[in-house]
């Protein structure tokens, strides 16, 4: 930070604020084609169930309706994934699950689209579903997979769990479970195309991640990839469902065979029936202390249901096992996340990966043993804190970059003043003020494989720059961030920067926007390509300036050197003189974090490059007559690395806050009961907490300008700070979530407060 | 025409405007679809998520719900109607200043509720505000930066009674 920088740390105007504010963004629902058709999917009535015969005859004498598609209409490998290959784009034999696409039909309007659906006659032979993981890990559960239902194993082992357990002060085992979370990200999923005068298929999506819907349409349809091509449209939220490609396939399938334009807008009911969810966990946890409050050993079992098919469940059952031992030093692991396929809804990504469903568990325990020693939560949590120097329970060195404690400490503060004033104030009989806290770590970009990002950076003789990242902007601010890290290199402001995103023609393959990846990975690839671009300007000045190329800076458009700023030159002369000369002024970047796959048994390994840390304090308010939970504020430290955009690191601790109290305490999506979204609540602004972010910046050596990541980060500690508030507000805990109205309630009846305090 | 579509006249955003729509279609889709206005947005079509709020005669109204032949006679803004010519509203660049905006899903409909309930309340406490925008779901921000935003127009009169 000693470093001054002219665009890193500066909360800059964000790319495209302009347009959203005046609503001019092209949403996929919004793109304008030449009298599209319009999609609509026919599903399966069952859940489990081997489909006999499809007849499409009669919807395709419907007036109106212009395609009936089925599997066999599918040249190429009828499968998608992006880690395991198991979902199908329309069912052949087998449906697995109420979302199984089984018929798609392309018609003049909706209702003829819909007229279509319903003449559509499918035979079924009915087969035993089963919804609960547990079950389906028995002998004789039905099989939903060939290769049976249990999709993934992940164990982390070190040391030897046993002998901890047998040296400890104190044991705690408890079981927490949570629910399938809907990601209701505002913009349904929709997306729209055409075929052009190349007869490429055009396709816009709303997505994140445009160059694997690319990868999968080119194997769907047995295509070649210029034959494909793939626009990021304004996307609405994603949140990590929009990781699978929803409505990209049907949209393809459409153009391939009819090549006239189309859209494929889901209704939000299509988007709850259709679309991924948060795995629910059901996490068996035994951790041991010593005297003084040392974690000693750690051993998880846990099961998440990623329902029909895997999207990302691998990644989500790894990473949940990887920080299963929460943000401490633990001597003995021994952690197993099993994921099981059933035949609810898939579920995949959403933000955190499985990392929230576990913080629920090690953060419980935490408070759990911290009371049984009778030591405060903030102090265990320092005690056992990680820092440079620990070993995490892959057996990875944390050596750099580790400001957990920074975290714990710059919360302090607020902690005891909360515990001393605020507790106590509570103004009604019936209520019950409660101090929480919940803590996280997080590694940056995906779980012990391969990720990178790759970026070009462009100038033209005149000196315009233009950045091509295939990194989906979801209104998160990577187009920003990314920006800023350029005009950072190359000494000129971001608003002379183009920035094309997103379309599999222009940008290269910047891998997916999630697991927080995109600052750190995509920051590093735009930041390699500029300085590459940076490097030959500097080359050229030299010979202009005639003084050594180590004291030239690029600074306000100019090559100028240390201390005398009056000799300079202008990059656009230096650009026209490079371009003259054949040189190259169009710079590939790349970045790939540096990590060791982790052992398949021992799970020993370096998962990540860099991990994010936080803690978060919440005060809630219980009503003990009611149940009713209010959480005033939350005090949100993040260590960050270094905020390239302070304000949209604030903006992401706010929206991920204002997602863990929905996770909390109201959010629970059930197959067959949650169609609307008046049956799925999620935070209104009466809602949220006031949110206090403070950003803590461990400088991350391998980061761009130290920066590291931040978006699942900001959500994963708010649940378990307020179960933790609610605990200790009622000496009661919550081991379930949400920890809805009739649970509190109960846990306030249970605890004896249910009627007037006698004080 | 059939007896299935209906002859509506209205103004919106200034303009006066006469057309043919059919009867059963919501004032959403005659601002979408007949409009061609796409910065409304449909976020669940029933009337629980604000994406689609208009300004019909001053006041906020969830388009979704409202049937296009409703609109006869009235005074319809949307959000396309908030800037002047290439001017940003007030309200509008506040919510820049103050990084209101994530995916910006949201965000006509957010400023239409705003909007409308400035006109009527000089002086709203934050509680108010928030009260105010609970109808419009917002997944990324966590409202935060728009209460801000909102607090911050009320510093500027220029932002109050409509224009
Ligand atoms: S679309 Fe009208 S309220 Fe949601
Ligand atoms: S900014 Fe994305 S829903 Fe509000």
């Amino acid at each position: 930070m000693n470093k001054k920088y002219r665009s890193v740390g500066r909360s800059i105007r964000k790319k495209g604020g302009v347009e959203k504010v005046k609503g001019d963004p092209v949403f996929a629902g919004d793109i304008e084609l030449d009298n599209p058709l319009v999609l609509k999917v026919k599903r399966s009535a069952y859940a489990h169930a081997l489909i006999r015969n499809i007849n499409t005859e009669e919807a395709l004498k419907i007036d109106g309706v212009k395609g009936v598609f089925t599997s066999k209409d599918i040249p190429g490998v009828n499968l998608l994934g992006i880690i395991n290959r198991d979902q199908p784009l329309l069912a052949e034999e087998r449906v697995r699950s109420l979302a199984d696409g089984i018929a798609l039909v392309a018609a003049e309007t909706e209702e003829a689209a819909q007229l279509g659906i319903d003449a559509i006659h499918v035979e079924y032979e009915k087969l035993p579903a089963v919804f609960n993981p547990v079950e389906a890990l028995k002998d004789g559960a039905p099989k939903i997979h060939a290769k049976g239902n249990v999709l993934f194993t992940r164990a982390v082992l070190k040391g030897n769990a046993d002998d901890g357990f047998e040296k400890a002060y104190s044991i705690i085992e408890k079981e927490y479970t949570t629910s399938a979370i809907e990601h209701n990200y505002m913009e349904p999923d929709a997306g729209a195309g055409f075929v052009d005068e190349d007869g490429c298929l055009v396709i816009y999506a709303s997505t994140q991640n445009p160059h694997y819907d690319h990868k999968e349409l080119v194997s769907l349809f047995a295509l070649e990839d210029e034959n494909v091509r793939i626009i990021q449209a304004a996307t609405g939220g994603g949140f990590g469902s929009k990781l699978d490609l929803n409505v990209q396939g049907f949209i393809g399938l459409a153009l391939l065979h009819l090549k006239v334009p189309v859209r494929y807008v889901y209704s939000r009911e299509e988007a709850y029936l259709a679309t991924a969810k948060r795995h629910p966990f059901t996490i068996k946890i035994k951790t041991a202390t010593d005297r003084d409050g040392r974690l000693i050993a750690t051993r998880v079992r846990a099961v998440c249901n990623t329902g029909a098919y895997g999207s990302y469940g691998i990644a989500v059952a790894s990473r949940s096992a990887v920080h299963g031992t929460g943000p401490y030093s633990v001597e003995n692991v021994d952690i197993e996340v099993k994921c099981v396929y059933t035949n609810q809804t898939y579920c995949g990504a959403m933000r955190g990966f499985g990392a929230p469903q576990m913080a629920l568990a090690h953060e419980s325990q935490m408070d759990l043993h911290a009371e049984v020693l009778g030591i405060d939560p903030l102090a265990i949590r320092l005690l056992n804190g990680l820092e440079v120097g620990s070993l995490s329970g892959t057996g990875q060195l944390l050596t750099s970059s580790v400001g957990f404690k920074d975290c714990l400490h710059a919360i302090a503060p607020y902690y005891e003043e909360a515990k001393k004033s605020w507790v106590s104030t509570c103004s009604t009989p019936f209520k019950r003020r409660g101090v929480g806290l919940g803590a996280m770590w997080y590694g940056i970009g995906n779980t012990g494989v391969q990720n990178p990002s790759t970026a070009r950076v462009t100038m033209e003789p005149d000196g315009t720059v233009t950045v091509f990242t295939g990194c989906a902007e979801l209104g998160q601010g990577s187009t920003t961030v990314l920006c800023q890290i350029v005009a950072e290199i190359l000494g000129i402001s971001p608003d002379e920067i183009s920035m094309v995103v997103g379309d599999t023609r222009y940008t290269t393959n910047a891998g997916a926007t999630s697991a927080s990846r995109q600052t750190y990975i995509s920051g590093n690839a735009v930041k390699d390509a500029a300085e590459s671009l940076a490097n030959v300007l500097l080359t050229e000045a030299v010979n202009r300036l005639q003084v050594p190329k180590n004291t030239l800076v690029l600074e306000n458009g100019e090559v100028t050197t240390t201390g005398n700023p009056d000799c300079g030159i202008g990059i656009a002369v230096l650009a026209g003189r490079i371009h003259d000369k054949g040189g190259v002024l169009s710079w590939q970047g790349y970045f790939d974090p540096e990590t060791v796959p982790l052992d398949p048994k021992t799970g020993a390994g370096v998962p990540y490059a860099t991990y994010a840390f936080a803690c978060q304090m919440a005060m809630v308010e219980v009503d003990t007559l009611t149940g009713e939970v209010t959480v005033e504020k939350v005090v949100a430290a993040h260590d960050v690395g270094r905020a390239i955009h302070p304000e949209n690191v604030v903006g992401q601790i706010c929206g991920g806050v204002a997602m863990g109290v929905g996770f909390a305490l109201m959010e629970k999506f059930e197959q067959g009961k949650t169609e609307s979204m008046k049956d799925y609540h999620i935070p209104t602004a009466s809602d949220v907490p006031e949110v206090v972010a403070i950003i803590v910046e461990s400088e991350e050596p391998t980061g761009p300008f130290g920066a590291k990541g931040v978006g699942e980060p900001a959500l994963i500690p708010t649940a378990p700070a307020v179960i933790n508030g609610i605990s200790s507000a009622l000496n009661y805990r919550i081991y379930d979530l949400p920890a809805s109205l009739e649970r509190v309630l109960e846990a306030s009846i249970q605890a004896g407060h249910f009627g007037v305090q006698e004080e | 025409m059939n007896q299935n579509t209906v002859q509506i006249e209205f103004t919106i955003n200034g303009k006066k405007v006469t057309t043919n729509i059919p009867s059963h279609v919501t004032a959403l889709h005659v601002i979408r679809e007949i409009m061609g206005l796409k910065g409304s947005k449909e976020g669940c079509g029933i009337g629980e998520c604000g994406a689609c709020t208009i300004q019909v005669d001053d006041k906020a109204v969830n388009s979704c719900l409202m049937l296009g032949a409703q609109l006869h006679n009235r005074d319809v803004m949307t959000i396309e109607g908030l800037s002047k010519e290439k001017k940003l509203h007030p309200l509008q660049e506040k919510f820049i200043e103050n990084h209101a905006v994530q995916c910006g899903f949201c965000t006509p409909g957010l400023l239409m509720s705003t909007h409308a309930f400035l006109k009527e309340n000089e002086n709203p406490d934050r509680q108010e505000i928030t009260r105010a925008i609970a109808g419009n779901l917002c997944r990324c921000t966590g409202y935060q930066q728009i209460i801000t935003s909102i607090e911050a127009a009320l510093q500027d009169e220029s932002c109050r009674g409509g224009e």
